[in-house]
């Protein structure tokens, strides 16, 4: 037993506390933020080596044994997500003093960021149904403060949805915790799958299973349960934006990922055909609603949509080149959606409009902003030798090994339609002719750049240099796929 | 061979630093050596007695996809072509682009194109080749739209891109099945298991998919329209990448493929079938075109879909005729770019109707274009090498293997005379194109500038084309053994040794050949006679207005469906969000067997709990219809009170007093706050709304009761709270089982919690201080 699991989740909710008393003090809570961004970021990382060096790391809180504690559990799965999200913090953490207004800053964007990070590395490490709820309530608390905070008129408006939607999620989360309590008698997520295993996952289980699934998946942002994203995502800040289109529908994802390959796995032609269907709705709309719209902001948050369902797909195809790729695709997606909401933030901010219609020319003023976007839309896209690109394959070669043809054309051309969504804005906004009347602000532009680079650069490196994370990915998808590796390791048996 | 390769690329990085120069030096000048190495280096392979080479070099090895190189014939071929004409055409460019143009980005475009393209023809890792196929779709709609200030070019450059890039992504598709279905990544190995391919089911698929990528990149009927908007991109782009190189780009992939679905009957009814609508349409729409550079794109499209036929055939001879045109293509419609470069620069035009008469101005172009033309055109000289190959096509289409499907036997009758007719318009563009330009009236006035030679630099690439053009056609064996004949191999399977001659004896291929002069001949002098037919065919337009639909249509009807439901009504949203959640559980409750209920272990039920129970209903039931605020929320506060009392019934003091407080605070807060909020507006919605509201709420409650019914009556397990009535007052200290599961067994729950709350005052706090409207009270 090691303390160490808890650490991604102790820094930051120090670091919320302590900022929070120094709020007034902005430069020193500036300095503040980013080392403690980076102290944890190097923490994560050390754990991800111990746990590669030695397994999983379980701590059973309080001193009690599993199944009774509350057990936090750093496998590979987890601890990878925790890098990438610090990855993606320690980004938004240099990024945030160049876009927020001051006042954004003192009041409290950075305890509300800390407590973001500590919810979610907390749903990444908890190894315990209840406490997930738990973690899911600190990460949306903290997401409420920070979609509301600078209290424009929009903001507040797209926010009630948000925070309701959500709520409502909530409540249906925490009722159906307490049926599945009912019939298992526990909250530990290993005692559940093996007592979920031990009955067969029979009678009312798999409704329940379901009745899960709509939880997370609201939160996921799956068909049909996505209403509420879109808008709510680009009213705040940019920096806000991309915390929440890199972190939050990415919690989604992985409690799905976890429950339904370590708990409700005994009826996988029902549960996991069904994630396929919603893989493909999921895809189609997804892709439509990003070529719906002129507003460069809106099709960033559209795109998340179909990302969500290139990684159920892999979750519904359930095998390991499949579930190795829902897994690199979600590291893929959390960093360049950061990266992009970045991007299109300093684009509308240089620009003076998110609204694509008036914005041309960019590219003259602006060119390695340009150059940045260009990337980036082939990185989301998929085209290789990129990041995107090696999620896909192995979905791809997932479907097929399935005999999944239609998800895969529906992947296909989906992949395509992102691509133009993406390529519209490069070609109307940065092409065309040299606009004179915008007011050029080249140190702006210098400064907004730096933490997309940052990101963009992990993005060309976990696909040029895949050798480096597949093996470890793979790892996790047959570790996935053997979930008894999970229950002894947690309950000792 | 990775050098070769990746060489074009790193040299890029150093040309933005270069073309800081450009003012004293043509960055062009610096870029020439890089294809011409890379020539010369390849040159050496040429040899009667070559065998293929193989390189690797390891990438991501534990996806099998790694570098793996294989030169063969056939991509020595592509390679020399790559190289050679990309040296000429840097060459060229160094005259033709002025050192005002942006030209670090042209050539660092260039020469990404370069190594694209390399990388295509030599890989033999299929994920490795996709990787370059892409990056020639970039670098394409790069260069295509390097004058992005063009509304044109941004459009040809986006079509280019997307119909490229459609047909690389289903390419993929194909490339996955085949590695799925022969557990290798690598094309000669997939090869060496063509028996395997063959008998998989999905041999359809697999083929469909490979082919549209195939057809895409090559233009090929009716993915050809992005071709001609591409023609928006600099000449020497035009005559490299979509004349020469990047187009074969398909024909390669089929002749790569072809020694696995050959042996498929629907193979020659796909490719040949494909292959000679192309050559039909391409050369018929040829005709009609007024700008230079349309007339060659149409051409370009028509003698892509020949080679193309030719590969569908699948015999050694059509195998061999198909290399030799590829070879014999890339010089002169190569020089025949460069010449409509010249003109275009000279002359500030390329529209045919303003031009003529240009022989005597422009004498060495209008040469070099006469050879051009006429070796396009495969009239019957010995120093034409359009010719020989244009005959060996008309050989070929006359020796086709039987098969036993019908429609493979239409096809192989007819397609000699569709042969002869798609060529009989390409004579005539042919001609056309000459005389329409070099002889007649001169319009000089409507010219922009006046013309006159080009500088002898813009004229050595095409002159050299031309040298080649007529080389091979003098000495047609200089090249077959060392080069074709291996292409050829790697195509067929088989060895292919073919006597190329320019004498055959009076053979059907030369009647069809005088045919296609006489008729040509015939037409051309006719034209102004019937080329109303044009009138009633709409021709391109068509499918270009289905592209255009296309995408317009898939942005207009993009946000007509997503506006449909994503109207910012959250009462929708919750509708739809439920509804789904409804529809779906019930489903699986169903299918699954999982409602039960049990009854055997329920306590009695007593008066008094009905009672509550049913004011408690009666209270939710209340607030929907109340109509003011302060109503409503003391509604809603009977169901809360009602529940405290429960807990008293049941046992539970302290959860009693806990919901007492917390009701208790809510109501009043919520007194308070609703104070300063509007009064509830009546509700205006039709019947049939509140009717559809009433069911998705009931039934969400139904779901929400049968569930809970059916997870009661399910108790299979010992509950862990046992372990904690056991172990709370002996190990946790605690005479309060609650407060210790609180604070100790659960801390980290009951920690967080707090948390939220610590965020949610803050959250409040900062609300109400910072206003965007107001700035900070």
């Amino acid at each position: 037993m090691s303390n160490l699991a808890v650490l991604p989740i102790v820094i930051p909710l120090i670091s919320g506390i302590l900022l929070a008393l120094l709020h007034k003090k902005i430069q020193l809570v500036r300095v503040l933020a980013q080392l403690f961004t980076g102290i944890n970021l190097v923490v994560a990382i050390y754990i991800m080596y111990v746990v590669q060096k030695n397994g999983s790391i379980i701590l059973e809180s309080g001193g009690w044994d599993a199944p009774y504690s509350i057990v936090l559990v750093a496998d590979l799965l987890s601890i990878l997500l925790v890098v990438t999200t610090n990855i993606v913090a320690l980004a938004c953490v240099f990024y945030a003093p160049k876009s927020l207004s001051k006042q954004q800053e003192e009041f409290y964007f950075y305890t509300f960021f800390f407590m973001l990070i500590s919810g979610v590395s907390g749903a990444f490490l908890t190894g315990d149904l209840f406490n997930l709820f738990v973690f899911f309530e600190v990460l949306l608390m903290a997401s409420y403060a920070l979609i509301v905070l600078g209290g424009g008129k929009v903001q507040l408006r797209e926010s009630i949805k948000y925070v309701l939607i959500n709520l409502f999620s909530s409540m249906l989360f925490v009722t159906t915790i307490a049926f599945l309590y009912s019939v298992v008698g526990t909250v530990n997520m290993a005692q559940i799958a093996q007592r979920v295993q031990e009955v067969d996952q029979k009678g009312i289980l798999t409704t329940i299973a379901i009745l899960l699934f709509f939880v997370f998946g609201t939160k996921a942002a799956l068909f049909p349960l996505y209403y509420w994203l879109p808008k709510p995502y680009i009213v705040p800040n940019p920096v806000i934006s991309a915390l929440f289109g890199a972190l939050l529908t990415k919690v989604g994802i992985y409690a799905i990922l976890r429950v339904f390959t370590l708990i409700f796995v005994h009826d996988t032609d029902f549960t996991h055909n069904f994630f396929i269907w919603i893989a493909g709705f999921t895809l189609i709309f997804g892709a439509i609603g990003a070529l719906s719209t002129n507003n460069i902001k809106l099709v960033i948050s559209y795109n998340i949509i179909p990302a969500v369902g290139f990684m159920i797909m892999g979750i519904g195809l359930y095998n390991e080149a499949a579930l190795s790729g829902t897994i690199y695709y979600l590291v893929h997606d959390m960093i360049i959606k950061a990266a992009l909401f970045l991007l299109v933030g300093s684009v509308a901010y240089l620009a003076g409009t998110s609204d694509l219609r008036k914005i041309k020319g960019l590219i003259h003023h602006y060119p390695l902003l340009g150059w940045l976007f260009f990337l980036s839309a082939f990185v989301l896209a998929g085209i290789p030798p990129f990041s995107g690109f090696i999620g896909k394959l192995l979905l791809l070669q997932g479907g097929l090994q399935n005999d999944e043809v239609v998800i895969v054309i529906i992947a296909l051309l989906s992949s395509l339609l992102i691509l133009l969504s993406m390529i519209r804005i490069f070609v109307r906004g940065f092409w065309g002719e040299k606009d004179e009347s915008i007011r050029v602000d080249k140190k702006a532009a210098r400064a907004f750049t730096m933490p997309i680079v940052f990101l963009l650069f992990f993005s060309v490196l976990l696909g040029v240099g895949a050798e480096l994370f597949y093996p470890m990915i793979e790892n996790i998808a047959a570790y996935l796929l053997n979930p008894e590796l999970y229950i002894e390791s947690v309950l000792k048996e | 061979m990775l050098y070769a390769v990746l060489i074009p690329l790193l040299i890029a990085c150093f040309i933005p630093y270069l073309s800081k120069f450009k003012d004293k030096i043509h960055t062009g000048i610096f870029v020439l050596f890089v294809p011409l190495s890379i020539f010369i280096y390849f040159l050496q392979f040429i040899d009667t007695n070559f065998v293929p080479v193989a390189q690797g070099y390891s990438w991501i090895p534990s996806l099998n996809i790694s570098l793996d190189f294989y030169l063969d014939g056939l991509s020595l071929l592509f390679v020399l072509l790559i190289s050679g004409i990309g040296t000429l055409v840097t060459l060229y460019s160094i005259f033709y682009l002025h050192k005002s143009e942006r030209l670090g980005h042209f050539y660092v475009y260039l020469l990404m194109f370069m190594t694209a393209m390399l990388g295509v023809v030599l890989s033999d890792n299929v994920f490795v080749l996709y990787t370059f196929w892409e990056l020639t779709s970039i670098s394409s709609f790069l260069l295509i739209g390097y004058w992005h200030y063009r509304e044109r070019s941004r459009y040809g450059a986006l079509k280019s891109m997307l119909i490229t890039v459609f047909g690389g992504l289903s390419m993929l598709g194909g490339f996955i099945l085949l590695t799925i279905i022969t557990g290798s990544t690598s094309i000669q190995e997939m090869i060496s298991q063509t028996d395997v391919i063959l008998n998989s089911p999905y041999l359809p698929l697999v083929m469909t998919f490979i082919f549209l990528g195939a057809f895409t990149k090559s233009a090929q009927f009716p993915f050809h329209i992005w071709l001609p908007d591409a023609m928006e991109a600099p000449t020497p782009v035009s005559a490299y990448l979509h004349s020469a190189t990047m187009v074969k780009a398909g024909i390669y992939l089929i002749a790569r493929f072809s020694p696995v679905f050959s042996a498929y009957e629907w193979f020659f009814i796909i490719v040949s079938g494909i292959g000679i609508i192309t050559l039909c349409w391409g050369s018929y729409m040829a005709v009609r075109q007024t700008d230079l550079k349309g007339i060659l794109a149409f051409s370009t499209i028509s003698q892509l879909g020949m080679i193309m036929t030719m590969l569908g055939f699948g015999t050694k001879a059509a195998a061999f005729a198909a290399v030799f045109h590829i070879l014999n293509h890339a010089t002169f419609k190569g020089s025949l770019f460069m010449v409509a470069g010249i003109i275009d620069h000279e002359t500030g035009s390329r529209d045919i109707r303003k031009l003529g008469g240009l022989m005597t101005l422009m004498p060495i172009s209008a040469t070099l274009a006469l050879f051009g033309t006429f070796s396009m055109a495969g009239v019957p000289l010995p120093f034409l090498n359009g010719f020989y190959s244009k005959e060996m096509f008309f050989d070929v289409s006359l020796d086709l293997s039987s098969t036993s499907l019908f429609i493979a036997e239409i096809m192989k009758t007819s397609i000699p005379y569709l042969a002869v007719l798609g060529s009989i318009f390409t004579f005539v563009y042919s001609m056309y194109l000459f005389f329409g330009t070099f002889t007649g009236e001169k319009h000089l006035d409507e010219l922009p500038s006046k013309p006159h030679e080009a500088p002898i630099g813009m004229l050595i690439s095409p002159a050299l084309l031309i040298v080649g053009v007529i080389i091979i056609g003098l000495i047609p064996n200089l090249v077959n053994e060392p080069l074709l004949a291996h292409a050829a191999k790697a195509i067929s399977g088989e060895e292919v040794h073919k006597h190329i001659a320019f004498w055959h004896g009076f053979e059907a291929p030369l009647y069809m050949s005088l045919i296609v002069v006489i008729f040509g001949s015939i037409l051309y002098i006719f034209r102004k006679k019937w080329t109303d037919i044009y009138l009633l065919i709409p021709g391109t337009l068509s499918l270009n207005k289905v592209y255009d639909r296309i995408l317009d249509g898939s942005e207009k009807y993009s946000r007509k469906i997503t506006n449909s439901y994503m109207d910012g009504s959250l009462r929708k949203y919750i509708a739809l969000i439920m509804i789904a959640t409804v529809l779906v559980t019930f489903t699986t409750m169903l299918t699954t067997d999982g409602f039960t209920i049990k009854t055997d272990d329920l306590a009695k039920v007593t008066v008094s709990e009905i009672l509550i129970a049913s004011v408690m209903v009666a209270a939710a039931l209340g607030t929907i219809f109340a109509r003011n605020n302060v109503a409503a929320i003391l509604i809603l506060g009977v169901v809360g009170f009602g529940l405290s009392v429960l807990f008293v019934l049941y046992r539970a003091p302290d959860l009693a007093l806990t919901q007492l407080v917390v009701e208790t605070i809510t109501v009043a807060l919520f007194l308070l706050c609703f104070y300063h909020l509007p009064n509830l507006r009546p509700r205006t919605e039709s019947f049939k709304t509140k009717s559809v509201n009433a069911i998705i709420a009931i039934s969400f409650g139904a779901l929400m009761t049968m569930v809970a019914i059916s997870a009661h009556s399910s108790k299979w397990f010992g509950a862990i709270s046992e372990y904690f009535i056991e172990n709370s007052y002996e190990l946790g200290g605690g005479a309060n089982m609650v407060n210790v599961i609180l604070v100790d067994f659960r801390g980290i729950d009951t920690l967080f919690e707090i948390v939220v709350l610590g965020i949610a005052a803050f959250g409040i706090y900062a609300m109400i201080k910072l206003r965007s409207d107001k700035g900070v009270e």
